[in-house]
C-alpha cells in the first residue's frame, strides 16, 4: 500500500501601512486596513470559498476516501473571523466530514522557533487555544512556518507534548526525492516526520501552468501515472502546498481546480493507493529511520533555507531590533502589546525586504510594497513607534 | 564629434559625459572632436582633438563658404535671461555676426567662459568655424553634443549630406522649465530645429527621451537612448568633526535643480529629527531665494552654503556626507548621483531624473513628494540595515557600468544610419 498524504497552507498576513517616521509617537495603529480587507476578500472569493466547496464535494463524492490536511495561521483565522466568518463556516463543514485533519503552527506565522523558544511556546499555544475554540479540535501535528525544521524545532516541539507528528520538508541536501516518501524519527525525539516530496508537490504548486514546461499540460492522469510508479517503493508520498495555489496563485482559468477534482480519482484508479491524513499516515506505517537535521531546513527557495527572511542587512537589523523588545513587552505584562509584538514577528513583514530576486517578479507580487526597502522603512519606523510606545507604560 | 564642455574646465554633466564617451568611443571609430577650447596638455589616446583656440585658423579657414548660412537659426533676435545652461547669469544677448578672422576666432574662445554673455556669438562663430574646418575632412557621421552644437551639426548636414546624430545631455525645458516651449525662446528653437534635423537622437535616459518627444514633438522612432556612466575612480572616507549626519546637495541651484523641494523636505525632516546638517555646494540663481527661504523656516542655522567647490573639495565632501539628495524637478541625468554611489552614499532621488532609471537601488520619490523624501532621508541617517544594504547593491551596479558599454551603444546607433 502506499498513501498520498495532502496538506495545504493557508496563510495571510496582516500587512502594515505606509507608517511613515512623521507617525512616530503618534500613530499606533500599523496595520493596512483596507488593503488587508480588499485582499482577504479576493481570495476567499477565488479560493478559501470555491475550494473550500469543491473539497467538501469531492470528500462526499470518494465517501471517506479522499482526506486532506489544513494549517491555518492564527493571522489568517483573524481576518476571517473578522471580514469572511462563512469561510470558518466552509472549513467546520469540512472538519465534521472526518476527513480533515487541522494542524497546529504559530498563531503568528513567525520564526520564534528560531528566534525565541519562549515566543514560540506562547505562539503555539495561543494558535492551538484558536483551533480548540473555532473548531473544537486539539492538533497531534505541528508545521511550524514556512516548514522551518531542525533537530532543535523537533525538541521543542516534542516538549510541548501535544504531538506525535511533526511536518518538514524534504529538502535534497538532506535525501533524495523518493527516499522521503517515507514516516522517519524525528531526531532524537519520539516525533514522527514527513517529509515533503517537493518535486510531486511542485508539479502542482508552481509548473502546472507553465507552457514551457516539458510535460504542460499537466492532467490528473499524467500525474496520477508519475505517482504509481512510486507503488511498492514508497510508503506515504507527501503533498504539501500553498493552498491559495487553487484558484489565487494560479487562476481557475490555468484548469488548477479542475486538476484537483479529477486528480484523487486517478490516483485511486490503482487500488494499491489510498489518501490519509498526517496523524493516519504515522499510524499505518512504522518509522523507517532516524533522521538528524542539525542545521535549519525550509520549504523556501531553491536553497531551502532561511535567507529569503535573514539574508540581508535589513533584515538582519530589524530582526535584532523586533526580538531586542522581547524583554521589554514581558515586562509590560500587556496583552495588547503582547499581540502587537506578535504581529510584528509574522515571517511576511521580513520576506518583503528580502532582495535576493531582486527581479524576480513573483515575489514583486507577493509584496504589498514598492521595493524592499520601503518595505523595511515601513516595518522599523512602525517598530520604532511600539518600542517607544512600551517604553512609555515602564 | 562636436562638443562644448571639455576638461580641465567643467560647469556641469556636460563635459564628463564627453570626455568619457569620446576616450571609451574611440576604440570603435575613428573621432575627431572639434570644441571650442581645448588645453594642449590634454590629449586623448585615439582621439583627435581641434580647438577653435589654439588651431592655426589661416588654413582651416581658406575653404569656399558654403551656400546654407546659420541664417536659419537667427530668427529670433533676443533669448531669454535663462538662456545660459550652466552658471553665471546673464540677461539678455544679442547675436552678433560670427567672426571670422583667425585670431578674433581664438580670442573669442580662449577664456574660462564657457557660455558667458556672448554666448550666442560663440555659438555662431563656432558653426561657420566648424563647418569650415570639416568640410576639409574625411568623415562618415556628425555627432553633436547639446543645444551650443546644434547649429554647427546641422549646417555641416546640410552642406554635406553625412548622418546627423544629436545627444541630448540636457534641454531647454529642463533647464527654465517646460513652458520654454510657450514663449519665444532661442535656444528651444535652436534645439528643436536641430532634432528636427537630425537623422539619430541620443538622449541620456528614457525620461529626457519623453521629454524631448512631450515638448519638442519629435516623433519616437529617432530616439536612441544611451545612459551616461562612470569609470571606477578610487574613493576615501574622512572622519568627521562632531557626529552630526550630512545630506549632500551638489548642483546648480537653479529652478531645474529643485532647491525649493530641498527646503520643504530639510524642514519637514527637522520637525523630528535634528542630528542633521544640509550641505549645499554650488551657486546659481536661486541660490538667494533658497537661503531666503531657509530663514524664513527657521532652518538656516541647520544649512551650510559652500557655493562652487572646484573637484578636490567636493570629493572632500562626499566622502564626509551620509545621503545624497537630488530632489531636481527634471534631471536628463544626473551624472553627479553615480559619483557619490563611488564614494558609498546612499542616494536619495526623484523619479523625475534619469540616472534613477539606472539606480535600481537608490530611493526615489516624485521630485514633490517632500513627505516621502523626508521619509527616506530620516530611515537613511536612522537605520544601519538599509544603508550596507543600498550601498552592497549600488556598488555592484556600478561596477557593472562603464563608459566602454555606453560607447558600443552610441557605436550601433551610428550603424543604423550609415
Amino acid at each position: 500500500m502506499t498513501s498520498i498524504c495532502l496538506y495545504f497552507q493557508i496563510h495571510q498576513p496582516i500587512r502594515l501601512k505606509n507608517y511613515t517616521f512623521f507617525q512616530i509617537g503618534y500613530d499606533h495603529q500599523y496595520d493596512d486596513v483596507q488593503l488587508n480587507y480588499q485582499i482577504l476578500n479576493k481570495v476567499a472569493d477565488r479560493c478559501y470559498l470555491p475550494v473550500n466547496a469543491l473539497l467538501l464535494e469531492m470528500i462526499k463524492k470518494h465517501k471517506g476516501k479522499f482526506k486532506v490536511a489544513f494549517s491555518i495561521s492564527g493571522v489568517a483565522l483573524e481576518q476571517f473571523v473578522q471580514y469572511r466568518p462563512e469561510v470558518i463556516t466552509s472549513i467546520r463543514r469540512l472538519v465534521d466530514t472526518g476527513c480533515v485533519e487541522i494542524l497546529s503552527e504559530t498563531y503568528y506565522h513567525s520564526l520564534a522557533s528560531v528566534y525565541s523558544p519562549e515566543e514560540f511556546t506562547k505562539q503555539v499555544k495561543k494558535h492551538r487555544d484558536t483551533i480548540k475554540y473555532l473548531f473544537d479540535i486539539e492538533p497531534t501535528t505541528f508545521r511550524n512556518t514556512e516548514l522551518i525544521y531542525s533537530d532543535a524545532v523537533a525538541q521543542q516541539v516534542a516538549d510541548m507534548g501535544y504531538y506525535d507528528t511533526i511536518l518538514a520538508e524534504g529538502a535534497p541536501q538532506l535525501i533524495e526525492n523518493d527516499d522521503a516518501s517515507f514516516v522517519f524519527k524525528a531526531g532524537e525525539t519520539d516525533l514522527h516526520l514527513l517529509l515533503r516530496h517537493y518535486k510531486l508537490s511542485d508539479d502542482i504548486a508552481f509548473r502546472f501552468p507553465d507552457q514551457s514546461w516539458e510535460h504542460y499540460p499537466l492532467t490528473p492522469e499524467k500525474f496520477a501515472k508519475w505517482v504509481h510508479t512510486l507503488d511498492g517503493k514508497a510508503d506515504t508520498i507527501n503533498l504539501f502546498m500553498d493552498y491559495e495555489t487553487f484558484g489565487e496563485h494560479k487562476g481557475a482559468e490555468t484548469g488548477i481546480l479542475e486538476f484537483l477534482r479529477n486528480m484523487p480519482e486517478a490516483v485511486l484508479d490503482n487500488e494499491n493507493f489510498s489518501f490519509l491524513t498526517p496523524a493516519e499516515t504515522v499510524k499505518a506505517y512504522k518509522a523507517k529511520q532516524q533522521l538528524d537535521v542539525p542545521s535549519e531546513i525550509t520549504w523556501a527557495d531553491a536553497e531551502r533555507d532561511l535567507s529569503g527572511w535573514n539574508h540581508n542587512h535589513m533584515q538582519k537589523d530589524a530582526l535584532k531590533k523586533l526580538y531586542g523588545l522581547e524583554a521589554l513587552v514581558k515586562e509590560s505584562k500587556s496583552r495588547e502589546f503582547a499581540d502587537i509584538f506578535g504581529r510584528l514577528q509574522t515571517s511576511d513583514h521580513l520576506y518583503y525586504m528580502s532582495t535576493k530576486y531582486w527581479n524576480d517578479g513573483v515575489r514583486q507580487t507577493f509584496s504589498p510594497y514598492k521595493s524592499p526597502y520601503d518595505a523595511y522603512i515601513i516595518y522599523m519606523n512602525a517598530l520604532s513607534d511600539f518600542e517607544q510606545l512600551v517604553k512609555s507604560t515602564l | 564629434m562636436l562638443g562644448w564642455e571639455f576638461p580641465p574646465i567643467l560647469t556641469g554633466g556636460l563635459g564628463t559625459a564627453c570626455y568619457g564617451l569620446s576616450k571609451a568611443l574611440s576604440n570603435y571609430v575613428d573621432l575627431t572632436l572639434i570644441i571650442p577650447r581645448a588645453e594642449k596638455s590634454l590629449t586623448l589616446d585615439g582621439v583627435k582633438i581641434l580647438g577653435l583656440n589654439y588651431l592655426g585658423l589661416e588654413e582651416e579657414l581658406a575653404y569656399e563658404e558654403p551656400s546654407v548660412s546659420y541664417n536659419t537659426f537667427t530668427d529670433v533676435t533676443y533669448v531669454d535671461a535663462n538662456l545660459n545652461p550652466y552658471p553665471m547669469g546673464i540677461m539678455f544677448t544679442q547675436i552678433s555676426k560670427p567672426v571670422l578672422k583667425a585670431e578674433d576666432v581664438r580670442n573669442l574662445y580662449n577664456t574660462n567662459e564657457s557660455y558667458g554673455p556672448n554666448i550666442m556669438d560663440k555659438v555662431a562663430t563656432y558653426a561657420e568655424v566648424v563647418t569650415k574646418i570639416a568640410l576639409n575632412k574625411e568623415f562618415d557621421v556628425i555627432h553633436a553634443h547639446d543645444w551650443i552644437t546644434y547649429p554647427a551639426a546641422v549646417k555641416l548636414k546640410e552642406a554635406t549630406g553625412k548622418p546627423l546624430v544629436l545627444h541630448i545631455h540636457s534641454l531647454e525645458t529642463d533647464r527654465v522649465g517646460t513652458h520654454a516651449k510657450h514663449q519665444v525662446n532661442a535656444v528651444y528653437e535652436i534645439e528643436k530645429k536641430g532634432m528636427e534635423a537630425a537623422d539619430r537622437l541620443i538622449p541620456v535616459s528614457h525620461f529626457t527621451k519623453s521629454c524631448a518627444m512631450d515638448h519638442y514633438y519629435i516623433p519616437e522612432y529617432k530616439f536612441h537612448p544611451v545612459y551616461n556612466a562612470i569609470d571606477p575612480e578610487p574613493t576615501f572616507r574622512l572622519e568627521k568633526q562632531g557626529d552630526e549626519k550630512i545630506v549632500l546637495f551638489l548642483g546648480r541651484i537653479t529652478f531645474q535643480k529643485g532647491p525649493e523641494f530641498m527646503a520643504e523636505t530639510a524642514f519637514k525632516l527637522l520637525q523630528r529629527y535634528q542630528n542633521v546638517r544640509f550641505f549645499v555646494a554650488g551657486i546659481g540663481d536661486q541660490l538667494q531665494k533658497l537661503k531666503d527661504t531657509c530663514y524664513a523656516m527657521g532652518i538656516y542655522d541647520k544649512f551650510i552654503f559652500a557655493g562652487f567647490l572646484n573637484k578636490p573639495k567636493v570629493r572632500e565632501i562626499l566622502a564626509q556626507a551620509d545621503v545624497y539628495f537630488m530632489p531636481s524637478v527634471s534631471e536628463p541625468f544626473g551624472l553627479s548621483a553615480l559619483e557619490a554611489a563611488q564614494f558609498d552614499i546612499p542616494s536619495v532621488l526623484s523619479i523625475q531624473s534619469g540616472v534613477a532609471e539606472v539606480m535600481n537601488h537608490a530611493l526615489k520619490a516624485d521630485y514633490w513628494d517632500t513627505d516621502r523624501f523626508a521619509n527616506y532621508i530620516y530611515a537613511l541617517l536612522n537605520y544601519e540595515g538599509i544603508r550596507n544594504d543600498m550601498i552592497e547593491n549600488t556598488e555592484q551596479e556600478i561596477d557593472a557600468m562603464s563608459w566602454d558599454q555606453s560607447a558600443q551603444d552610441v557605436h550601433k546607433v551610428y550603424q543604423t544610419c550609415v
